[in-house]
């Protein structure tokens, strides 16, 4: 599903290794957990993944399409392909609930018929009937965070990146937004994880990645938190 | 197709009003500007009509010497009516003359008994003379050079106010010349001020145009509302200027009136913009569309560079 072969990522501003020589292959329906410190690298990988940003050297690809060959015009195509989930929720303030999600799907010329029907089902996926008029101020971080997931998953894509997404969230929202990642995983969609949140690593008893100053340190089929 | 060209609009006006104060802000802007464009452009009007209001008024009087005879004077009226720029001549007698005076001086009767005095009237008759365009009056000059008229011509008045009339046109002109440079100042300051403030409108919206653009969104369908939102600021700013510049016309109309002495000047300008109001209307339109789209395209070109 993604391959990354020998990617390394320099920024122009800091010319800092961001990621340093990464070699990375997740299969479909997985669900890989990205572990490692502020500036470990976790948030430009999944830039990469997105296509935010282009690697300085190395080869991404994903879905069967390689990045290198990726014109300008289609990234919107790709995006739309790719559910992504971020710590500051990134939501569009002056929409919604309803809008914010059903946007996703009018930027893909999608039908009113369809997203009518559609809106209200992933809504419900993620616990927020009835409350489709709020705008995101009127929202707590968890539901905030549910919208977002449930904008990310509107596509029904392949994909899912969840770039720290209980970060700002107490303990409780925390788990149930886990829980609702696992629960899409298990409806067949990749899910990538990043955090640093130890306990939510060690309970979930998946694949761990681990990142340190850019570089790769530990890939484990069943991993555990290993930084200090 | 439709669909889409539906939601870009709806998200246009959605927007439009969902940003509450910055709309407001860029529409008084717009309005602003446009108000400016417009004063200028009836300025010019009100100084086209005001100096038509003047040469209409000009014309020629040529003073007879006492002793003229009848038909010579016959002769010089004959020729003036046999030219083609002539509209009317019309023969003033002394004794008209005397009652003319009168009647102007009704009010004063110093003045008004000071032709009684002697009993002999020292007014001269005259020949008035108006032309259908005011321009070709001193084309008539020559006339009066002629051997067979020196005698009997005591005075050509046209020739004591032409200094008075090239003045007048001049100062117009000089004022016209001002006001186009005002002009200029005050849009080009204007379209600053709206380009910026646009930007500033547009710049609060940097994180959600990227959000818009990990969302999927195509570039076009991100701009689109933005511009749409541009189009409302001039839609918007056209009908409050209108709305304000009706209205201190009609209050100004009055005056004008008073300014230019007998003349409808005021009433005239008004009524200009009543028939040109559709002109009016499309040419405030194209400007504060044009404004507004060119301003909103050039700030959210930045943001939408990167994919």
């Amino acid at each position: 599903m993604i391959y990354l072969k020998d990617v390394t990522k320099v920024y122009d501003k800091s010319k800092k290794k961001a990621l340093d020589n990464i070699s990375v292959h997740i299969k479909p329906k997985e669900f890989v957990i990205f572990v490692g410190l502020s500036g470990a690298g976790k948030s430009t990988l999944t830039k990469l993944v997105t296509h935010e940003e282009e690697p300085t050297s190395g080869k991404i690809t994903v879905g069967g399409i390689d990045y290198s060959k990726l014109k300008k015009k289609d990234v919107p195509y790709l995006r739309r392909k790719i559910g992504v989930v971020f710590q500051d929720f990134k939501l569009l303030p002056k929409k919604t609930v309803y809008e914010n999600i059903s946007y996703a799907l009018e930027v893909a010329g999608i039908s009113n018929k369809t997203i009518r029907s559609r809106v209200p089902q992933v809504l419900k996926m993620v616990g927020l009937e009835g409350k489709a008029k709020r705008f995101p101020r009127e929202l707590s971080g968890g539901e905030m965070q549910r919208v977002a997931i449930a904008r990310a998953l509107i596509h029904e894509p392949k994909i899912l990146i969840a770039d720290e997404p209980t970060g700002n969230l107490d303990p409780k929202n925390a788990w149930e937004i886990i829980d609702l990642l696992l629960k899409v995983n298990e409806y067949g969609t990749t899910v990538i994880l990043t955090t640093h949140n130890k306990e939510i690593v060690n309970t979930l008893k998946k694949r761990v990645i681990t990142l340190k100053g850019g570089k790769l340190i530990k890939d484990q089929e069943v991993g555990r938190y290993a930084l200090q | 197709m439709f669909t889409t060209f539906y939601r870009l609009i709806k998200t246009g006006f959605t927007n439009f009003l969902r940003n509450g104060w910055l709309s407001l802000a860029s529409t008084i802007i717009m309005t602003l500007t446009l108000i400016t464009i417009s004063i200028f452009l009836i300025l010019n009007i009100v100084l086209t009509q005001g100096i038509q209001t003047i040469q209409d008024k000009i014309d020629i009087s040529i003073y007879l010497s006492d002793s003229a005879k009848g038909s010579k004077v016959l002769d010089l009226q004959k020729e003036l009516s046999n030219n083609p720029d002539v509209k009317v001549v019309k023969y003033v007698s002394k004794d008209e003359a005397k009652q003319r005076y009168q009647e102007k001086f009704a009010n004063n009767p110093q003045l008004k008994e000071s032709l009684d005095d002697g009993g002999d009237n020292p007014l001269p008759a005259s020949l008035e003379i108006k032309t259908y365009n005011p321009d070709k009056l001193s084309t008539l000059l020559p006339m009066f050079e002629q051997e067979k008229y020196k005698n009997m011509i005591r005075k050509v008045s046209y020739k004591e106010n032409k200094e008075v009339i090239d003045r007048l046109f001049k100062a117009t002109e000089f004022i016209k010349k001002i006001g186009w440079g005002l002009a200029a100042a005050f849009i080009i300051t204007s379209l600053i001020i709206i380009f910026n403030t646009i930007r500033t409108a547009i710049y609060t919206h940097k994180s959600e145009i990227e959000i818009m653009k990990l969302v999927g969104a195509n570039p076009w369908f991100i701009k689109w509302p933005f511009l749409i939102e541009g189009i409302l600021y001039g839609i918007f700013g056209t009908i409050l200027a209108l709305i304000a510049i009706s209205i201190t016309l009609r209050l100004l109309s009055v005056s004008f009136n008073t300014y230019f002495g007998s003349g409808d000047t005021g009433d005239q300008v008004l009524g200009f913009l009543m028939k040109n109001l559709v002109t009016l209307v499309v040419l405030m339109l194209g400007v504060g569309i044009t404004i507004g789209v060119t301003s909103s395209s050039i700030a959210i070109r930045k943001y939408l560079k990167k994919s």
